[in-house]
């Protein structure tokens, strides 16, 4: 028998931004339901064993860079609730098959070292990566209120005339702002080592390479993040659980297992959700929606409840290429050792090394082979969490996972997915092991790759994309998903938008979540979360 | 991360989920430490095969849900725990094409039982009807308090004249074997050999004697099998809702290294990463004898408080000595099962015996797990997907092959034998377990998409609380029941030192998803620290 | 003789557990107050089918010190430890002699609540006090005695 009950506000999915958005609700006193598809709560903030008992793999999101500013990390006390991290000072390197020296961003702290790697190959980029990091970081406050604040409108501009006063003198002008991220790495940095690892850095977040207008993406957001990764402790999933806890202390029920297939606009408005089961939730005042958008409006509303305009918009929403992701995840005798260790025995303790890429030439094939629909030849950037949290492999053991650049789940078939699910990590083990020679088959206990077609299957995670929605000036910033969205509202009263869809978009910042918390609390005046001492 | 609660339990599995939800609601800060990334323990749900398919990696069959006082006060529902009860329950199919199946409706069953034997089919009947009146009033005086002894209970029994009363139940039970009981009941060797599987699942071995003591009461709950639908691990949610709603705090990956120990009291744990937790008030453990004492204390507490007496004691806790090999399938049809032509219920039952025919025929298999053998393949099959179509994408199934089989096993001839073995020879024996289920219903194989096997040795590596591949946290014979379990120090739930609790399944009565070990252990606490039993509303 | 449910009925049950429990070596020592819940079923003709009598008993040191019966849904400002609830037929079977009250306990036809495990180690004592109420109460049974001939049956 199919049953009704009776809340203030539901949340579709236990994503990281609905976890926070309904945290945030139930605190402000409304009677909050968290509906979530899947058997368990996090979305992308995802640590399973899927080989074998006690070997830990994040399945999709890796590393965490804003801790520090997320405002539910305070407002929440997830830190006492049992959220811990690990900051490795070895960020991000990438190693080379010929064994010459890796390239090893450190952490803000340590940027002394960062310049000694660097300089390796040219004092000039070490110089001009120190000053633009340093200038970025200044800034953090800024864009931290950026970040967890709905788009402005006018963005374009407002960065330009931001990267004239922050960069001008450096000869980074508000012009920069038109070019894509490859051109401006290219102009400021010349070793190829570096560019390498720079272009991977950026696509690691969905901006395209080779997509115009998102220069300032680059110098705004990946400079800012650039080495500043946390590692949870235990894995990412912890901070799913400790939201979840928030959530549950706050008197949020989440109800997991309960697929979200209707809902229910009536006059116009978003009364409530049918669920798969046939149970009805109603919504007293709203509706959000931390699924993608074209499943909130297109099969959830449905077209019959949008306007003509609104339909069009949604059908024309992109899903991938820029972000898409196979991981891979491995079952280790021994953590890799690298060629280039000889020179920097860093490289063997970097929390995100890069495999397979010899120079900035490998690493654009990649991208654009991947972005192009073609599985590129087999390279990664790979994590060995357990070098650092004994707790995500048994003893004296290690747990590999790593990101492969695929192309979106449409772009191959059935067949062949299952072809790269038998065949790919064997591939890259073999280039793997070229870079580091103890990485034969033999110190591999066991191994998989899980696949963009499997991701969009269980995380719903359309096309694999990670970003819910690709990344290019027409979904960014005020335009994402389009205009007329971009402030977490929707044309159905009461229904709002607040995940990845939506700004600032895909990642672990919980600001999409966060964002539509402050819109909602304007619209039903409840108490703003904003902290004056932190100013957003 | 806090520095202190008044109550610290170590292990979030349902009884350290459980007993931190009334502690906490009793008005107590509790914090609960667990080991791995999720919470659950045995009640977790994961995606082995493929996404989308959800495998209940250890408990799948929840038999207590009526009984058990957590359910109820807890509020397990309101918190989102939904059960079903398959109408079709159990079968079991022989190797002859004929088949018995145990309904929810016991008068079904009781139809289908007096196709192999008219006057075991009325033996039946009368064995669950008496054992299913005096079960609720038994299990509750007997699951649900903390224990008194053997000689206690024979006494109380005797004085109420139980011999008389019952047809079934007698003090000389104590002194039988399950195979025993049958034999003096029964007359169908098919009957006997469901009636012995049933209780060899539920973790009693039909060649131990003394366990015909409890047999009749399993046979009470024969047709009293719940699925959690969402699986296993929504339990898990439930309990953790609960107990963070009132303000408890769990923690995940907090491996617990030590307990702080002061003056012969236990004051605190020490947690692997460095962090040091204050209890105010109490410890309590829900994991293994083994880890609590012989891992979380040093040699000086070990020396000076427990005695080398109780070391040896807990170092000789005994374990089950068979344990669990299973597979986990993900499918895209339905067993279709030669038997259904004899039955066609079979083609709905929740859990399937293939193949054990006789009891002589669990009794070989028992030989072979002592000697570290595998037998050959008896899985019996589980289909969740049948009763909760939400563990599998639409038009999809998942399934699970549960076969008994020994923690240390020896491969040939050359095997020095070990748990290790099995990561040799898992995938060989799944394939052999999977043949078998296709014997019995020959579409099984091509329905297969994929299939992860999870052995004996998997369960002790994800779960070390399980020593030995033991699901059952301690051996169920009647050496190591009710008051004396696992050893008499422990029987009550309390420790050689003070303020140290033990409430997990290596206490009375024993593992499977009872919640009695917590809620008994809660009850000496209580006493102990002086709450008033909101729970125990007469 | 007295009729059953009547004031003179319950204080000769009261008198022949005293009597009994000055009998008995060990009582057990201490107090408890038990409600015993007598639900209308339709076929004894003392409780109205659908309504329920209440009746609070106070046992101290094996003796009932006294009982009352009890308003329905009214909130008690005493502390039960057990809780005893049936069928007004069992319960009339019982007093008749008819049922043995152990039988009805097991079988599931009274519920018991409460801590069980006292109950199992006072077996003895348990034994004695309901033998006294079964055997030693003369009753009247102005409506009929059990067993009962049920309506669908006549």
């Amino acid at each position: 028998m199919p049953e009704t009950f009776n809340y203030d506000a539901i949340v579709i999915g236990a994503g990281h931004n609905g976890l926070c958005l309904g945290a945030y609700l139930a605190r402000a006193g409304l009677k909050t339901a968290i509906l979530e598809r899947r058997h368990e709560e996090g979305g992308g903030v995802n640590t399973e064993e899927p080989l074998l008992p006690g070997y830990r793999h994040n399945m999709h999101a890796q590393y965490m860079e804003f801790f520090d500013i997320m405002p539910m990390f305070k407002d929440f006390e997830l830190e006492r609730i049992g959220l811990r991290t690990i900051m490795p000072e070895a960020q991000a390197g990438i190693a080379f098959e010929d064994g010459r020296p890796p390239v090893i961003i450190h952490r803000p702290d340590l940027l002394d070292r960062t310049h000694k790697s660097i300089s390796v190959y040219s004092k000039s980029d070490a110089d001009m990566y120190v000053e633009l990091k340093k200038r970025v970081m200044s800034m953090e406050n800024l864009l931290a209120v950026n970040l967890y604040s709905p788009p402005l409108e006018g963005d374009t501009q407002l960065q330009g005339q931001l990267i004239d006063a922050l960069l001008g003198d450096l000869g980074i002008t508000a012009d920069f702002v038109m070019k894509t991220p490859k051109v401006v790495i290219d102009e400021l940095f010349e070793s190829t080592e570096l560019r390498a690892l720079l272009y991977r850095s950026t696509v690691e977040w969905g901006f395209p390479v080779d997509t115009a207008c998102t220069g300032a993406a680059f110098l705004t957001f990946i400079m800012w993040t650039m080495g500043n990764w946390k590692m949870c402790k235990g894995g990412t999933h912890s901070l799913a659980k400790a939201m979840t806890q928030a959530c549950y202390s706050a008197g949020v029920d989440l109800v997991e297992s309960s697929e979200v297939k209707e809902i229910i606009v009536e006059n116009g408005r978003a009364t409530g959700v049918k669920v798969a089961n046939g149970d009805t939730f109603n919504a007293s005042k709203l509706v959000a929606s931390n699924a993608d958008l074209r499943q909130t409006l297109l099969d959830m509303v449905g077209q019959d409840n949008l306007s003509p305009k609104w339909v069009k918009r949604a059908k024309a929403f992109r899903y991938g290429p820029s972000h898409v992701l196979g991981t891979l995840t491995m079952c280790l005798y021994e953590a890799p050792n690298y060629k280039s260790a000889k020179y920097d025995e860093e490289i063997n303790k970097c929390f995100y090394t890069l495999v397979g890429f010899e120079n900035e030439l490998d690493m654009a094939q990649y991208i654009r082979d991947a972005y192009n629909g073609h599985l590129p030849k087999p390279a990664a950037g790979t994590w060995v969490n357990s070098i650092w949290d004994q707790s995500q492999a048994p003893p004296s053991r290690h747990s590999a996972t790593g990101w492969y650049f695929m192309p979106p789940k449409s772009a191959l078939s059935k067949e062949e997915w299952e072809e790269v699910r038998r065949t790919y990590n064997k591939k890259f083990i073999d280039v793997w092991q070229r870079f580091a020679p103890n990485m034969t088959s033999d110190n591999i206990i066991a191994e998989r790759v899980y696949t963009p077609d499997q991701m969009e299957r269980k995380n719903m995670m359309m096309e694999g994309d990670f970003s819910n929605g690709e990344f290019s000036p027409d979904q960014m910033g005020p335009n994402r998903p389009f205009p007329e969205a971009s402030s977490y509202r929707t044309e159905v009263e009461g229904l709002y938008l607040c995940g990845p869809s939506a700004y600032p978009g895909g990642g672990v910042h919980a600001a999409c979540g966060y964002n539509s918390f402050k819109v909602i609390a304007n619209d039903f005046s409840l108490d703003t979360p904003v902290v004056a001492s932190r100013g957003y | 991360m806090l520095k202190e609660a008044d109550v610290i339990i170590i292990g979030a599995g349902h009884n350290g989920l459980a007993l931190g939800c009334y502690l906490q609601r009793s008005g107590l800060e509790v914090v609960i430490l667990e080991r791995r990334h999720e919470e659950g323990g045995g009640l977790t749900t994961e995606e082995l095969t493929l996404p989308g398919f959800l495998h209940n990696v250890h408990a799948n069959y929840h038999t207590f849900v009526d009984l058990s006082p957590p359910v109820g006060d807890l509020d397990l529902r309101g918190h989102g725990v939904k059960y079903v009860r398959p109408e079709v329950q159990m079968a079991s199919i022989y190797e002859d094409g004929s088949a018995l199946v145990v309904y929810e409706d016991i008068d079904k069953t009781v139809e289908s039982i007096s196709q192999f034997s008219k006057k075991d089919a009325e033996t039946f009947k009368k064995l669950f009807t008496e054992a299913h009146g005096y079960v609720n009033l038994l299990l509750s005086t007997l699951m649900f308090e903390p224990p008194m002894s053997v000689k206690d209970l024979t006494k109380a029994l005797s004085v109420f004249g139980v011999n008389k009363r019952s047809e079934f139940l007698s003090v000389k039970l104590r002194r039988e074997t399950i195979n025993d009981f049958l034999n003096e009941h029964f007359e169908s060797d098919k009957v006997k050999a469901h009636l012995a599987f049933h209780g060899a699942i539920c973790g009693y071995s039909n060649d131990k004697v003394g366990l015909a003591i409890g047999f009749p009461l399993l046979v009470g709950k024969i047709n009293n099998w719940h699925l959690s639908v969402g699986g296993s691990h929504r339990l898990a949610h439930g309990l953790w809702r609960d107990f963070a709603f009132h303000g408890g705090v769990l923690i995940t990956d907090a491996e617990v290294q030590g307990i702080v120990v002061d003056n012969k009291k236990a004051v605190g744990v020490r947690l692997s990463d460095g962090n040091e937790i204050v209890a105010r008030k109490l410890v309590a453990s829900t994991v293994s004898v083994e880890q609590t004492f012989l891992e979380f204390l040093n040699e000086n507490e070990k020396n000076e408080i427990l005695g080398n007496e109780f070391v040896e004691k807990v170092k000789n806790v005994k374990h089950q000595e068979y344990s669990l090999f299973s597979v986990h399938l993900a499918m895209k049809e339905l067993p279709n099962y030669v038997a259904s032509s004899f039955n066609p219920d079979v083609n709905r039952a929740w859990v399937v015996n293939l193949g054990y025919g006789s009891l002589g025929d669990l009794n070989n298999d028992w030989r072979l797990i002592k000697e570290g053998r595998l037998p050959t393949p008896h899985p019996n099959a589980a289909v969740n997907s049948l009763y909760d179509p939400t563990d599998a994408p639409e038009g999809f199934y998942t399934g699970l092959l549960r076969q008994f089989a020994p923690y240390e096993v020896k491969t040939g001839n050359n095997s020095n034998g070990g748990s290790a073995e099995w990561n040799v020879e898992s995938r060989h024996y799944g394939e052999s377990c999977i043949r078998t289920w296709n014997k019995f219903a020959p579409n099984v194989e091509d329905s297969i998409i994929e299939f992860a096997t999870y052995s004996p040795h998997d369960i002790t590596e994800k779960l070390p609380n399980m020593v030995k591949g033991d699901w059952m946290m301690g051996e169920i014979t009647l050496e190591n029941m009710l008051d004396v379990r696992p050893t008499p120090e422990l029987g009550q739930y309390r420790t050689p030192i003070e303020s140290l609790y033990m409430a997990g399944s290596t206490q009375h009565p024993h593992g499977f998803i009872t919640f009695a070990p917590a809620y008994n252990a809660l009850s000496i606490i209580a006493e102990d620290i002086g709450i008033e039993s909101w729970w125990r509303e007469v | 003789m007295s009729k059953i449910y009547t004031d003179e009925w319950y204080e000769s049950v009261k008198d022949a557990i005293n009597k009994s429990a000055s009998t008995l070596k060990e009582v057990p020592k201490g107090k408890w107050i038990l409600v015993i819940e007598i639900v209308g079923d339709g076929v004894s003709p003392y409780v109205d089918e659908g309504s329920e009598r209440h009746f609070l008993v106070s046992i101290e040191d094996g003796k009932c010190m006294w009982y009352e019966e009890i308003e329905l849904g009214k909130s008690l400002d005493v502390k039960l430890n057990y809780r005893f609830r049936g069928n007004a037929e069992v319960f009339d079977s019982i007093a008749a002699g008819t049922l043995d009250p152990i039988d009805a306990a097991l079988g599931g036809d009274i519920k018991v609540k409460g801590d069980m495990r006292f109950l199992l180690r006072q077996a003895d004592q348990v034994q004695t006090l309901l033998l006294a109420y079964t055997k030693n109460v003369e009753t009247e049974w102005p409506l009929g005695k059990p067993p009962y001939v049920r309506k669908a049956d006549s």
